[in-house]
């Protein structure tokens, strides 16, 4: 049965108060158009799941669209520094940072995709972030020893961007995967926007590929570019001029508002 | 006069030693030039890894993004960010490059806040600074801002052997960062100034040595666009 929906209605299966994971790494493969959709039909008060994002993040906090940001990193590295929309939603109180360690993000996902309800992890001594976070130490119950756990943390949907996938749901990621796949076991709904709807049997004969199999995925949106304005790894870089426009601003609602409003003409 | 950029990389690839698994993360221009130099220079089976899961990548060109697909390629193997980290919870990860934008005496980390500003996060530090084997530091600036007394949020601790500045090289000894040397311009007075916690430095204490013109021309060969200034 094929799962292609148009973005209107692959967006419409993210609501208001949901916690979405967002796949990709910094300025690299985010579902950005899936996002820029979200927030032009308005939704709100999203907690957002990340290891380590930019655009993605930043456009969500700066639109108001999010109410929690659970990452491990928020900015746009080297190349542009500081995410304002997040710093500015966060030091208003608009937005809850729970910061992760990127680790505690993959090990939150792990339980959630074991059907357990926390993971144990090798160590995060010495940080506060145990208590910022309330991780909870447990004895070995086998031996010898104490280990921090982390809390599963089941996401509603996750909204992820891969190369091609085919009509079934069957999604490939070439070169860099991230915690995608992981992302996409871990959350009750998955959402894949795509470069490109191929055939099956074309996928099947692709090397090098990373899948997301049909079994875990609700809807797939053909949409070209769409992790524009971030990179797709083999298809095209960031746009920087976008990005530096955008960052320029991010901490003025007003003018993202009418920025983005001009840039996707809405 | 050599370029605070160039020493601080040349400085790092030193600290780096043959054979040894080496990462680094987002935000990390200066790492991924050091990693690239020392296998240039000194260690050539050292195994590269990077935010892309990519093993041993080969890169042709250095993007400003050190989590860009330009430095996945040439990767005989590839795995996922969570193998990585999973290669350092069980202790297997040689060496780990991290930076804080608060370093305390002790080479703990912040990353998270001060009162009132939020920070980017430390994404991998808290996990991997008490996991890996070693963990190389390195920030530039170098200022009692930056190298301070407390930090107001500990956002990662753990197995820091240096601390590379423009200014001079930590050594962590007895949990304590000490002086190891000087770069070449610094007088033991200009450190004291810049430190936010108290330091053992007088005229006795060791001097950085100066690149050679090896490092320096292979270094223009790796970085010739000088990606490594996009972090000053």
């Amino acid at each position: 049965m094929s799962k292609i929906v148009s973005l209107t209605k692959a967006a419409a299966l993210v609501r208001d108060g949901d916690r979405i994971a967002i796949g990709g790494n910094t300025l690299h493969r985010a579902p950005c158009a899936l996002l820029h959709e979200l927030v032009r039909q308005g939704r709100r008060n999203l907690t957002l799941v990340k290891t380590a994002g930019s655009y993605d993040l930043d456009l969500l906090c700066a639109t108001g669209s999010a109410r929690a940001v659970e990452a491990g990193y928020v900015g746009y590295e080297n190349v542009l520094g500081l995410a304002r929309g997040y710093r500015r939603s966060v030091e208003s109180g608009q937005v809850e940072a729970h910061e992760h360690s990127c680790y505690t993000v993959i090990a939150a996902l792990r339980a959630a995709a074991q059907g357990v309800p926390f993971m144990p992890i090798a160590s995060l001594e010495g940080s506060d972030l145990i208590a910022a976070r309330g991780f909870q130490r447990i004895a070995n119950p086998y031996g010898e020893g104490v280990v921090v756990t982390i809390p599963a943390l089941s996401p509603d949907v996750a909204l992820i961007h891969v190369h091609e996938a085919d009509t079934e749901g069957d999604g490939a990621i070439f070169g860099a995967r991230f915690e995608d796949a992981l992302m996409a076991s871990a959350a009750r709904k998955v959402i894949l926007t795509c470069e490109r709807i191929v055939d099956e049997q074309l996928l099947a004969e692709r090397p090098d590929r990373a899948t997301i199999p049909r079994f875990e995925v609700d809807a797939v949106v053909e949409l070209p570019h769409g992790a524009w304005p971030l990179a797709c790894p083999g298809e095209y870089s960031y746009d920087l001029d976008f990005l530096t426009a955008f960052a320029a601003i991010a901490s003025d609602a007003d003018a993202v508002a009418g920025f983005l409003a001009e840039r996707l003409r809405w | 006069m050599v370029k605070a950029a160039d020493l601080m990389a040349i400085v790092m690839a030193r600290l780096l030693r043959d054979g040894e698994t080496v990462f680094h993360g987002v935000a990390s221009p200066l790492p991924m030039v050091a990693i690239l130099l020392a296998r240039r220079l000194h260690a050539p089976h050292l195994t590269y890894l990077n935010i892309t899961g990519a093993v041993g990548a080969r890169p042709t060109h250095l993007p400003r993004s050190t989590v860009d697909a330009a430095l996945a390629r040439g990767a005989p193997a590839q795995v996922t960010l969570t193998d990585l980290f999973d290669l350092a919870a069980r202790g297997r990860l040689d060496t780990v490059f991290l930076s804080g934008v608060q370093i305390d005496r002790a080479g703990r980390i912040n990353l998270s806040m001060v009162p009132g500003v939020r920070l980017p996060g430390g994404a991998g530090s808290a996990a991997l600074m008490p996991t890996a084997r070693r963990t190389i530091l390195w920030r530039t600036r170098h200022d009692r801002r930056t190298f301070v007394d407390a930090l107001p949020f500990v956002t990662a601790a753990g197995h820091v052997d240096r601390v590379v500045t423009p200014l001079c090289v930590f050594r962590r000894i007895s949990e304590q960062l000490a002086v190891e040397s000087l770069h070449s311009g610094v007088t033991p007075a200009n450190l004291s100034a810049a430190t936010g916690f108290s330091i053992a430095v007088d005229d006795s204490t060791p001097r950085t040595p100066a690149p050679t013109g090896a490092e320096l021309a292979t270094l223009a060969q790796i970085d010739p666009d000088r990606i490594r200034d996009t972090e000053f």
